[in-house]
């Protein structure tokens, strides 16, 4: 592993990203990751509140046309994501933390696929009213994007080797 | 300014209720992590009713839609009290900070941005229902607040990333963004 380590931050693009004086290296990619991370995180918890029960008045079928925006911030983040695990690989995988945020990260996207499936996409969701799952499923869903926020920002503070070069 | 500045720098130095926390092990860590979530809840939930102001998801009623805004609300104020808190432990880091500067101007655009919608247009608005189309001066105020926010995000990640020096012989010009008393 520390072999594949040096070999990625060695590489031009490793570098670029971790010593660049250019404000469009690290600065701009870690400023996207929070921008997307506002964007999946919180379009996903206006969802998960109106499944909860706030804004009644709004039909969980229209809530489906702010998918698109969601997945953009969620594909967002997995491009900065990945952009800074090449700047930083040392840092972020030797690290526990960093293995807990991505499965969190993993449960929050197939319980918002879930959502989507068994309460957005069900044609009488406006009618019969939400499930009990969907109910469990939106609280799951906060949940993941909470914590993974507080893993996320705790990698800053619990890494224990920042680089292998 | 820079004077003013000086003078909000110590000032905010001597109120010492919050350091002891701050600089506990993971205080500081603990408060970015709840500024994050809260940025989280104002951008969702503002978001959510900007983008049906311009167009997106239209057959919401706009009154039914808005009771997510105390939501937004609520992140707004859990990230002016932990913002705060920073501000008051590490003064200096912030007052002489440029992106500090921008942050604040960006957030009292938004402030005039939600407070001229509010006054004169969410009367008319609110009772827009479903598949009505908001009117154009709406959209203008929903771009505005998307924008704003989004620049003062942009500001607050930048903040690390021009950190305040000691000022040179230059000295500190009229708004101080580098440390004066070095």
């Amino acid at each position: 592993m520390n072999e594949f380590f040096v070999w990625l931050e060695t590489t031009p693009f490793s570098m670029w990203i971790r010593d660049s004086p250019s404000v469009f290296a690290f600065p701009t990619i870690l400023t996207l990751h929070t921008v997307g991370m506002g964007i999946v995180a919180g379009l996903s918890a206006a969802v998960d509140v109106r499944i909860l029960g706030v804004a009644p008045g709004v039909p969980l079928t229209e809530m489906q046309r702010f998918r698109a925006f969601l997945w953009l911030g969620f594909w967002l983040n997995a491009v900065t994501g990945v952009l800074l695990l090449v700047g930083y690989p040392t840092k972020a995988l030797t690290n526990p933390l960093f293995y807990i945020k991505l499965a969190l990260i993993a449960i929050a996207v197939a319980v918002q696929l879930a959502i989507e499936r068994r309460v957005l996409r069900h044609p009488k969701v406006d009618v019969d009213g939400v499930p009990k799952t969907g109910k469990f499923l939106a609280a799951v869903s906060l949940g993941c994007w909470a914590a993974a926020i507080a893993a996320g920002r705790l990698l800053a503070y619990t890494y224990s080797v920042l680089t292998s070069v | 300014m820079a004077p003013f500045q000086v003078w909000l720098v110590t000032t905010m130095r001597d109120i010492k209720i919050v350091s002891p926390f701050m600089h506990a092990p993971y205080g500081w860590a603990a408060c970015e992590t709840l500024h994050f979530i809260g940025l989280s809840l104002l951008i969702g939930m503002i978001g959510t009713f900007d983008l049906r102001l311009l167009g997106v998801a239209r057959r919401v009623p706009i009154a039914a839609l808005h009771k997510l805004i105390p939501w937004g609300i609520a992140g707004y104020l859990i990230n002016v009290t932990t913002g705060v808190m920073f501000l008051i432990t590490e003064p200096e880091q912030y007052i002489f900070n440029p992106s500090f500067h921008f942050k604040l101007l960006f957030m009292a655009l938004a402030g005039v941005n939600v407070a001229a919608f509010y006054l004169t247009l969410f009367g008319k608005v609110k009772a827009l229902g479903s598949g009505a189309d908001a009117p154009r001066a709406a959209k203008i105020v929903a771009g505005v607040s998307l924008t704003s926010w989004t620049a003062v995000i942009v500001c607050g990640r930048m903040l690390a990333f021009t950190r305040p020096f000691n000022c040179g012989p230059a000295g500190a010009g009229f708004l101080a963004t580098c440390f004066p008393h070095g």
